[in-house]
């Protein structure tokens, strides 16, 4: 069962996720950290996040969408908006011959 | 000890910066043996415990005392998000399947193959020192490197990332450094810090997960626990705690060696006696007790000391003060180099004893070893500035003057 958003203490109001991705990442966000709907602008560690819930999840996002970004991202700018251009950006620097899921398939988990 | 015990207040910062806490904890080993402090505000109240047989004993009964929720004494009425997943928040069984192929990376024999890389890195961070010979110099951003040049290697860190590091893990334990404290004040440090070094961590993590070395990141890495390999919050939390582990607390105990005999003019006698160094380093470490304490909660009703504690009590287990206590230590105050025995319990006691226990005590042997013979004295040369910090006995300012040896 997920916490209703309205229930935390945000500092930012709730604006929709737009596109395909954010919408992605933010359902992801949402089975990760239990709480729905999420805000495009909402901080990660506001909803409940933790270091460690954020390395979990740079796990699940390489696995969905097949590229790798860098962690700092999560950590430091920790909003479905921000981690979207950046998710959007490596995803127009991959190779298309070498789906980065392979290198993660290889890995341990 | 006259001071009235009923008002003080264990949990704050500033009785460690600028107070005397060893009269503190007399006092109540004393009188008050298993000592409650009543709730404030949001923190619940917990009990301290300062006599060494009842901080031996909860930090090693781990039936009755639990390490998952919460171990520090300002994580006090929060969840653990580290319980079950970092060893020093787990409890056994868990904890010791985990723990198992680290301790044998770093057994005593591991360890002996890196006399090598860490006496060639205690040589290299004692270079400012030597350049200061005569004049003055700062030993604490000296010793701050100490740590990740003796575990870098046995972790994977690349060199250049060691300065880096080195103030993360200082952002992340003396949270109000000036030197490291962001705009944003306490909070906001020990966030960035915080994480800046699981980013860092996790990134490292990924990358050992396709190209596995012989580090202790890959141990962690390869390691299949309960059924399945460990996530990766999990691998990055471990990660994260043998750094903070090494880099935070080693540097406390050159400092504080180094600050006492300075102060009482002990260092030539200190520097003059080579064949003593194992036993001054086992003094240095009781005298310094870096881990002030750590903190339990009670699982099922139980005895302590003569006190009957409920089922969730929080109890703190204050090592620095177990390590003065004179019903095991003669004379507990004095810096006594050639102390024996001495069962000081600066790295824990029972299945959390500290892992990196073998590195830093061979780190500490290299360092005081190279002190001794190329520094006749390093005579204090202004204030000692002490951490503001509940965990850490920690020196932030400690200026020297080194003389060399005629």
């Amino acid at each position: 069962m997920s916490t209703p958003r309205e229930k935390l203490e945000l500092s930012t109001a709730y604006q929709p996720p737009g596109d395909d991705l954010q919408q992605r990442l933010a359902g992801l966000w949402s089975q990760k950290l239990g709480v729905a709907p999420i805000g495009l602008h909402d901080d990660f560690f506001e909803l409940g996040g933790d270091s460690l819930l954020a390395a979990d999840l740079q796990l699940a996002i390489d696995r969905m969408l097949g590229v790798e970004i860098p962690t700092w991202t999560l950590f430091l700018t920790p909003t479905v908006a921000e981690l979207a251009a950046t998710v959007a950006e490596a995803l127009a620097g991959a190779q298309p011959d070498q789906p980065a899921t392979d290198q993660v398939a290889g890995g341990h988990w | 000890m006259t001071a009235g015990l009923a008002g003080v207040d264990l949990a704050d910062p500033d009785l460690y910066a600028t107070g005397d806490p060893h009269a503190v904890w007399r006092g109540l080993r004393a009188r008050d043996p298993v000592h409650w402090q009543p709730p404030t505000g949001d923190r619940p109240g917990f009990w301290s415990v300062t006599r060494y047989t009842d901080v031996d004993r909860v930090l090693s009964d781990h039936a009755t005392f639990t390490s998952e929720r919460g171990t520090l004494l300002n994580l006090l009425g929060r969840p653990d998000p580290a319980a079950g997943r970092q060893l020093a928040a787990t409890d056994p069984p868990r904890h010791d399947r985990m723990r198992a192929p680290l301790q044998q990376a770093l057994s005593p024999r591991a360890v002996q193959r890196c006399v090598p890389h860490v006496a060639a890195a205690v040589d290299r961070v004692l270079d400012p020192v030597r350049q200061a010979a005569g004049g003055v110099v700062d030993l604490v951003p000296v010793l701050r490197l100490l740590p990740l040049a003796a575990a870098g290697p046995l972790l994977g860190l690349p060199t250049a990332d060691w300065p880096r590091l080195a103030t993360l893990a200082a952002m992340c334990a003396a949270e109000d450094d000036a030197e490291v404290q962001l705009p944003g004040g306490v909070e906001a440090t020990l966030a960035r810090g915080h994480r800046e070094l699981f980013a860092y961590f996790a990134d490292l993590v990924r990358q050992r997960s396709r190209t596995p070395g012989d580090d202790l990141i890959s141990v962690l890495v390869r390691m299949r626990c309960d059924g399945g390999p460990l996530q990766p919050g999990a691998v990055v939390a471990n990660c994260y705690s043998l750094l903070l582990g090494a880099a935070v607390t080693l540097p406390c105990v050159p400092a504080a060696t180094v600050a006492h005999l300075g102060a009482t003019g002990r260092w030539r006698g200190f520097a003059d006696q080579p064949d003593l160094l194992d036993d001054a380093v086992e003094e240095a470490l009781r005298y310094a007790s870096p881990a002030m304490h750590f903190m339990r909660q009670v699982r099922s009703p139980a005895r302590l000391g003569g006190t009957d504690l409920n089922e969730g009590d929080a109890v703190v287990a204050w090592l620095a003060a177990a390590n003065r206590d004179p019903a095991v230590f003669v004379d507990p105050d004095r810096f006594v180099p050639t102390r024996r025995p001495n069962r000081h319990l600066v790295f824990g006691s029972g299945r959390h004893y500290c892992i990196g226990a073998n590195l830093a005590r061979l780190t500490l042997r290299l360092l005081f070893g190279a002190l001794a013979r190329e520094f006749a004295d390093l005579e204090p040369a202004g204030p000692v500035v002490r951490v503001r910090s509940t965990f850490l006995a920690g020196i932030k300012r400690l200026p020297v003057t080194p003389r060399r040896h005629r």
